[in-house]
C-alpha cells in the first residue's frame, strides 16, 4: 500500500472533505424532495439518492477522521462554515423548483462519478477500494437523472422551457466544480488522485453536452475559471451559513445524540 | 475453541431485518475467524460482512444481533464485527435456498451471470410466472430493490437490483 508523507495526507484530506461535504449538501439538499416530489416514483428515487449521498459522506468522513484522529460527526457537523469544501452549486436552495434540482444533480452527479472513477484507481489502498464501490452507486444516480433530463427535455414546450431555464441559471456555477482543493496537484502527481486524458472537465463536458443534445436542450459551459476562489478554498455563497445552521441543530444542542 | 461450523450455524439464525433472509444465505457473511481470545480462556470471534449498500440502515441492527447470537453462544468471550467494501457484495452471492425464500416473499433475484456476459435474463413475476412484467420504479422501498408490475396477475413485485461494477478508465 502507498505510504502518505504529511504533504500528501494533507492534501488527501482536503480532497475527501470536498467529496464528503458536496455529497452531504447534496444529500440535505434533495432530501427536500422527500414526500413533496412531482410523483411517488420520484419521491422515492430522490430519497433512496439522499439516503445514499449521505452515507457516502458519512462513510469519507470515517476516512478523514482515521487519518485526522477525529470524529465523523464532529467533521460532519461541528466545522466552521469557512473549514466547510463542498462547492457552491451543492449549497444553493432549489426553492423547490423541480427542475433546478434535477439540473444539480445532472451537473453534479456526473461529476462526481468523474472523481469517484478517479479515486477507484488511487494507488491508497483504502480509498480505491471504498471509491470503487461509491462510483457503482454514483453510476445509477447519473443514468437516472440522465434519464430525466431526456423525458423532460423531450418533453411539451412547458417542460423544455423550464428544464433550460434551469440549466441556464446554474451553467455558469457548475465549471467550479472542478476548482482544485489545497495541494491537489501533490495526489495527483503521486498517484493518489490519478488523471487521465482527456481531462476531466473537458470528459466532463462532453458527456453533459451530449445529454443535453439529445434532449433538445442547449448547454454553455465555460471553463473554470483558476482566478475565482470558491467553495473548495472555504469561501461560500450567503446560502451556506444558512443551510449549514439549519443542518447542525440537532448536533449543536446535543453532540452525542444518537438515532 | 468454538467451531466454526458453530459460530456458522449461529449466523444462519441472525436475519436480514427487512427480508425473510437469514445474512448467510444473503452472501453478506464474508469471513468468520475463531481465535483464542485475549483473556486466555475463550474464543474471540470476527465477521466480516459486506454491505448490499453503502447506505444500508440495517447495518447497526445486523451488527447488534450478530454480538448478541455470538455472545449467547458458551466459550465465546469476544465478537468483532467489521463492514467492508472489498469484495464488493453482489447478488450472485445470495445462495439457492435464498433465492426461493426471497421468491416466495415476493422478491426476485437477477439470475447468477458471469459479470462479463450481458443481461439476457427475462424476468418472471414470482406469483404467477408470468413474464409480462414491467419496470415501474428503479428504486423501491430499500435501497436493494426495485419495483416491477405484472401484466397478467397486476401485482406488484420487487426484483434486488444488480449493481454493475464500473469499468474504470486505463
Amino acid at each position: 500500500m502507498h505510504e502518505l508523507n504529511d504533504e500528501a495526507r494533507r492534501a488527501l484530506i482536503q480532497l475527501l472533505l470536498a467529496v464528503a461535504d458536496d455529497k452531504l449538501m447534496l444529500g440535505h439538499r434533495n432530501a427536500d424532495w422527500t414526500g413533496l416530489a412531482p410523483i411517488l416514483e420520484e419521491d422515492i428515487a430522490f430519497s433512496s439518492m439522499a439516503q445514499d449521498e449521505l452515507a457516502h459522506a458519512s462513510a469519507l468522513y470515517q476516512c478523514v477522521a482515521d487519518l485526522t484522529n477525529s470524529q465523523a460527526d464532529r467533521l460532519a457537523f461541528g466545522r466552521k462554515p469557512e473549514e466547510y469544501r463542498c462547492a457552491q452549486i451543492v449549497e444553493l436552495s432549489d426553492d423547490f423548483n423541480w427542475a433546478t434540482a434535477l439540473c444539480r444533480s445532472f451537473f453534479c452527479d456526473n461529476f462526481e462519478a468523474l472523481r469517484l472513477e478517479r479515486l477507484a484507481r488511487s494507488s491508497y489502498t483504502p480509498i480505491a477500494q471504498l471509491a470503487g464501490r461509491l462510483l457503482a452507486e454514483e453510476q445509477v444516480h447519473v443514468q437516472h437523472v440522465d434519464s430525466w433530463m431526456h423525458r423532460l427535455g423531450r418533453g411539451d414546450d412547458d417542460a423544455n422551457q423550464r428544464m433550460q431555464e434551469a440549466l441556464n441559471g446554474l451553467a455558469p456555477l457548475a465549471p467550479m466544480l472542478f476548482e482544485p482543493t489545497e495541494g491537489q496537484e501533490v495526489l495527483e502527481k503521486e498517484g493518489i488522485y490519478p488523471q487521465s486524458e482527456p481531462a476531466m472537465f473537458e470528459r466532463w463536458s462532453q458527456d453533459l453536452l451530449k445529454v443535453a443534445h439529445d434532449a433538445g436542450l442547449i448547454l454553455d459551459l465555460p471553463r473554470p475559471s483558476a482566478k475565482i476562489i470558491g467553495g473548495r478554498r472555504g469561501v461560500h455563497g450567503a446560502a451556506f451559513a444558512t443551510a449549514l445552521e439549519e443542518m447542525t441543530e440537532v448536533y449543536r444542542v446535543e453532540p452525542e445524540a444518537a438515532w | 475453541m468454538v467451531s466454526h461450523e458453530t459460530v456458522l450455524e449461529a449466523l444462519r439464525t441472525v436475519n436480514d431485518p427487512e427480508m425473510p433472509i437469514n445474512i448467510v444465505d444473503l452472501g453478506i457473511v464474508d469471513a468468520v475467524r475463531v481465535e483464542p481470545g485475549t483473556d486466555g480462556s475463550g474464543s474471540r470471534v470476527v465477521v466480516e460482512i459486506l454491505p448490499t449498500f453503502v447506505g444500508c440502515p440495517a447495518l447497526p441492527r445486523i451488527e447488534d444481533d450478530v454480538r448478541k447470537r455470538l455472545g449467547a453462544i458458551f466459550g465465546i468471550t469476544e465478537v468483532d464485527v467489521h463492514f467492508r467494501f472489498d469484495p464488493p457484495w453482489t447478488v450472485d452471492r445470495i445462495s439457492t435456498a435464498g433465492r426461493e425464500s426471497l421468491r416466495k416473499f415476493g422478491v426476485t433475484v437477477p439470475q447468477r451471470r458471469d459479470s462479463s456476459e450481458p443481461e439476457t435474463e427475462t424476468l418472471q413475476c414470482p406469483f404467477c410466472g408470468s413474464s409480462q412484467v414491467q419496470l415501474e420504479s428503479s428504486f423501491g422501498p430499500t435501497r436493494c430493490r426495485m419495483i416491477y408490475h405484472c401484466e397478467s396477475c397486476r401485482n406488484p413485485f420487487e426484483h434486488l437490483k444488480r449493481i454493475p461494477v464500473p469499468v474504470l478508465f486505463g
